[in-house]
């Protein structure tokens, strides 16, 4: 699992001007550094709160209707694009789904592309990945006196690279997962100090996840906390869950499962990560167990569909509540991570963490300790748990919506998807409300069991998925929603419904404007305090990443990839005709191919295109004459 | 273990099979289902009882008889047999009609002074019966348990047994899931769903051998599709050392043994055990099946069964199949 590749030049650190670096500060606050700034966007999320928030009004709700494109670039690739760019010192870095190219853009002049790097990759990685062949982003990691600065990425064939972000180089590179037991890799990596963390991916394959912390430099491993298994493999604290102890502590990785089931157990993650430099713990959830059959694995299976508080240096967990017991029906806990300071009921400010889980409940934790602060449904049709018990954190299951062999279940929502999938939203502190891009679909679950010979059997399970009761099920369309959301009150702001899933995620800023993509191909912007719809634009194909925002010689810009994709897209990517195939989503968007079709690239708004290319001169040949 | 989270509903309880026989008999196949779930326990899952609790069968030497169809009695209702077949489940079926069933169903069709018509299902065997018998799309399957309690069955025609196939010259001899050498082995190779895979589980193995399974078959989880290892990948596989043992069914990989020197295959002794002490059984009587109800074609199929029996048995013997006596 450790294959250690490194390829440092010393040319390569000269030419950087990292030798002549004066500063000696430690990169472990530049970057937190860094994230503050209005000119960049060094991490998904923003920064260490995760809350895709920007503090720019020059682009607000009263003149956002102004916006057109300033510059655009194709990648190259059709699949789906998840996540988004990253801009850091007037450089875009641009990512792709296998075969995870990464591109960097000078921002004052993007007509040559800067450097582009084209990994090699074992080609099975196309046949073993699940859902698409979508990757989440890229990392940054600002440099040091004794390595430059370095863009990380992960390869859909398991590896994981530190590129040289002046150059492209490759510096170092690291099996993270193995392709040859079906373990992909599809998530951004997460830098803290000089740490990069990578999850894991292939739960539906018994994988048994982790999360894998690296050193910067050279990707030493520093520590692996894996979800399932005995507590030296979880890594827990001394103290873990010792402010609620009805979560559940010791020994669990192993009891809640039956025989050795727990070393094929799932658990994997594969999404997004929060981090307090405060208290130096690091956010994330756990995917759902394997197999999807849950008569085969009795127990609470425990630790998949867990919030995790973890300690960044030991990885040590302080607390972890798992959200979904005995999971039945896909409900992978891997979910975006926001932070907030927030007044809770009492008038007490806390330090929360808020994730909306693919189960339909958004929670809010004490991100101190694990508190559960509240535990809302993200729509009112969630019905598979009736609510969840706040002194015991158990969700109150509704057996009508379960998902056993005994049972055909119909109208369960959330569907299989989730009332909310991998898209990144946001968080703005000032109006304390969350921009949600929500699914809105439901399923009918058939289990089915096909007898065939000598004692030989197949047992499955048929899933259809169509629009919630709030949608139009006739027509297959009315899929999503995007809602602003009040954690401590438990209320919407407001809710508006959506042709398709909003299945990328949202940008908030401080001009009161939310931003988000849509599978039907358009960027939109609306009122944050009202929802109204402000603007729009058409872009080349449907949208699965969220907007970023940056500012560069005093220009505010917006930049989302299009290029449709991920599991919404599956029927359309695949040309699939039978409607329960991916697991119900060709019937569930069986419209998306009358809307838009496939693309790849990154588009960039500002208020009346004003960009690099004002001055037509920039980016012309000059011939010798 | 927590089971309070689930309301109201216990985790799935072991039943002694002999109960479970006897839902078996019943006609209704939905039925079977929800009962089978009810009390099946997971280690169960695979109702490996089917074969044990098959109703009578005739002994597995029948008598020689002349195989063309009788003079004196009833006409036929139709001069064409539609058999369901796969198009896709050699060695068993192919559209080509190389596999051995095909052979057998026109041996059959001729011993009825009828036409065979074969109905080819463009989806693997297993979805014959729901997706084609039932459908009055055809009207008799060539090859499935004696007993299956879904359809009609013929008396049995043969009897097999599940095999241990190695590299003949590893020394192997494993005769038994019983035997404590299989837990030494590297990978095991087994049919996703079936007897062998839950004794993998019972001799601690199947967590270790999972992955490899999965890659066998692409990495495609069976949930909503049906997903299988091939008997022809099977044995690839132990000729290749990808892995050191293949549990299968003896129909299913005796021709990519049969003539192979370097293989070994031993039919695997009726003696394995689950979880709860409960038999999983080696051997099954294979029959003919038509839809319920359909009592004048399965008279049919029996008599002819009788007529063409030495041609069926040559077509096995052919075939390579080890056959089991019905005594053992």
């Amino acid at each position: 699992m450790n294959r250690l590749l490194q390829n440092v030049s010393l040319a390569a650190l000269l030419a950087t001007g990292v030798m002549g670096f004066a500063s000696l500060s430690f990169a472990n606050d530049k970057l937190d550094q860094l994230s503050q700034s209005d000119e960049n966007w060094v991490m998904p999320g923003k920064d260490y709160h995760s809350d895709n928030f920007s503090k720019l009004t020059q682009i607000n709700a009263d003149n956002v209707k102004e916006l057109k494109p300033a510059w655009s670039f194709s990648t190259g690739v059709l699949n789906g694009h998840e996540g988004a760019p990253l801009v850091i010192d007037g450089t875009m870095y641009v990512h792709t789904s296998f075969p995870n190219i990464t591109y960097a853009l000078a921002l004052d002049n993007p007509t040559r592309i800067l450097w582009q790097d084209k990994p090699k990759q074992n080609p099975a990685a196309r046949s073993v990945a699940c859902c698409d062949l979508v990757n989440r982003g890229l990392a940054y990691w600002p440099g040091d006196s004794k390595t430059p600065p370095l863009i990380l990425k992960t390869l859909l064939d398991g590896h994981i690279e530190a590129l040289n972000a002046k150059t492209g180089e490759l510096v170092w590179k690291m099996e993270n997962s193995d392709i040859k037991v079906g373990s992909t890799l599809t998530i951004a990596p997460y830098v803290v100090k000089d740490i990069v963390l990578v999850g894991s991916s292939g739960a539906e394959l018994g994988v048994r996840g982790y999360v894998t912390a690296y050193d910067v430099h050279d990707g030493e491993q520093k520590w692996r906390a894996y979800a399932t298994g005995p507590d030296k493999d979880l890594l827990l604290a001394p103290d873990f869950n010792i402010h609620n102890p009805q979560y559940g502590r010791f020994g669990l990785g192993t009891e809640t499962w039956e025989g050795d089931a727990w070393k094929i157990g799932g658990g994997t993650n594969w999404g997004w990560y929060a981090y307090d430099p405060k208290i130096n713990l690091i956010y994330f959830g756990t995917g759902n167990p394997s197999p999807w059959n849950e008569t085969m694995r009795p127990g609470d299976n425990k630790w998949t569909m867990t919030i995790f508080g973890r300690d960044v240096d030991t990885g040590l967990a302080k607390f972890g509540y798992q959200k979904t017991p005995h999971d039945e029906w896909d409900y992978a806990g891997v979910n975006v991570m926001m932070l907030s300071e927030q007044k809770d009921k009492n008038g007490q400010l806390r330090s929360l963490l808020t994730h909306p889980d693919r189960n339909g409940i958004i929670y809010t934790l004490d991100r101190t300790n694990g508190d559960l602060v509240s535990a809302d449904k993200i729509d009112d049709t969630v019905n598979e748990f009736k609510s969840v018990d706040m002194k015991t954190g158990q969700p109150i299951r509704d057996p009508e919506y379960g998902t056993r062999m005994d049972h055909l279940a119909k109208d369960i929502c959330p569907s299989a998807m989730g009332y909310h999938n991998q898209g990144h939203d946001s968080y703005d502190p000032d109006k304390q409300l969350f921009f949600m891009g929500v699914n809105h679909i439901c399923m009918d679950w058939e289990p089915f069991m096909l007898p065939y010979r000598a004692g030989q059997f197949f047992v499955g399970a048929t899933l259809n998925m169509y629009p919630g009761p709030k949608g139009d099920r006739q027509n297959a369309e009315g899929l999503g929603q995007i809602k602003a959301y009040n954690a401590i009150t438990g209320k919407f702001k407001w809710d508006k419904m959506e042709r398709f899933a909003v299945w990328g995620g949202t940008l908030a800023t401080a001009g009161n404007v939310v931003f988000y993509g849509t599978l039907d191909g358009f960027i939109k912007a609306r009122n944050a305090d009202t929802g109204d719809l402000l603007w729009k634009f058409k872009l080349p194909s449907g949208a699965i990443g969220y907007p970023i925002t940056y500012t560069r010689k005093g220009v505010q810009y917006i930049a989302i990839y299009y290029g449709v994709g991920g599991w919404p897209a599956v029927g359309l990517v695949f040309d699939l005709q039978d409607p329960t195939a991916g697991l119900g989503a060709v019937g569930a968007f069986k419209q998306l191919a009358n809307y838009t079709q496939q693309g790849g690239g990154v588009m960039v708004f500002s208020l009346n295109g004003k960009g690099p290319y004002d001055d037509v001169n920039v980016g012309e040949y000059q011939s010798a004459n | 273990m927590s089971g309070g989270t689930i309301l109201g509903d216990p985790w799935p309880r072991f039943i002694n099979p002999a109960e479970f026989g006897g839902y078996l008999m019943s006609r209704s196949a939905r039925s079977v289902f929800a009962t089978a779930f009810a009390v099946a326990s997971p280690r169960v899952l695979f109702l490996s009882g089917v074969g044990a609790l098959a109703c009578a069968f005739a002994a597995g030497a029948a008598p020689q008889a002349d195989p063309s169809p009788a003079q004196t009695g009833a006409s036929t209702a139709s001069k064409e047999l539609r058999i369901c077949a796969s198009a896709k489940q050699l060695p068993y079926s192919a559209k080509d009609g190389s596999g051995f069933e095909n052979k057998i169903g026109a041996i059959v069709a001729k011993a009825m002074g009828r036409e065979p018509v074969f109905v080819f299902a463009d989806k693997p065997a297993i979805y014959l019966v729901r997706d084609w018998l039932d459908k009055n799309k055809c009207d008799v399957i060539i090859g499935l348990d004696a007993g299956d309690a879904r359809v009609l069955t013929t008396k049995p025609y043969y009897r097999a047994a599940y095999v241990f196939v190695t590299q003949k010259d590893r020394g192997l001899a494993i005769q038994s899931w019983n035997d404590p050498k299989l837990k030494q082995l590297g990978h095991i190779v087994v049919d996703l769903g079936s007897p062998s895979e839950t004794m993998l589980k019972q001799i601690g193995a199947y967590e270790s051998d999972m992955a490899y399974l999965y890659s066998l078959v692409g990495f495609k989880a069976p949930r909503n599709e049906y997903v299988q290892i091939s008997p022809e990948r099977m044995i690839g596989e132990i000729k290749t050392g990808g892995a050191d043992l293949a549990a299968a069914f003896a129909p299913d990989v005796a021709r990519y043994v049969k003539g192979d020197s370097s293989l070994s295959m031993i039919p695997v002794r009726d003696d394995a055990k689950g979880a709860s002490g409960e038999k999983l059984p080696q051997q099954y009587d294979q029959a003919m099946g038509v839809r319920i109800g359909d009592a004048q074609l399965l008279s049919e199929l029996d008599e002819a069964l009788v007529r063409a029996n030495a041609q069926i048995k040559a077509v096995l013997k052919d075939e390579g199949i080890p056959l089991v006596d019905a005594s053992k």
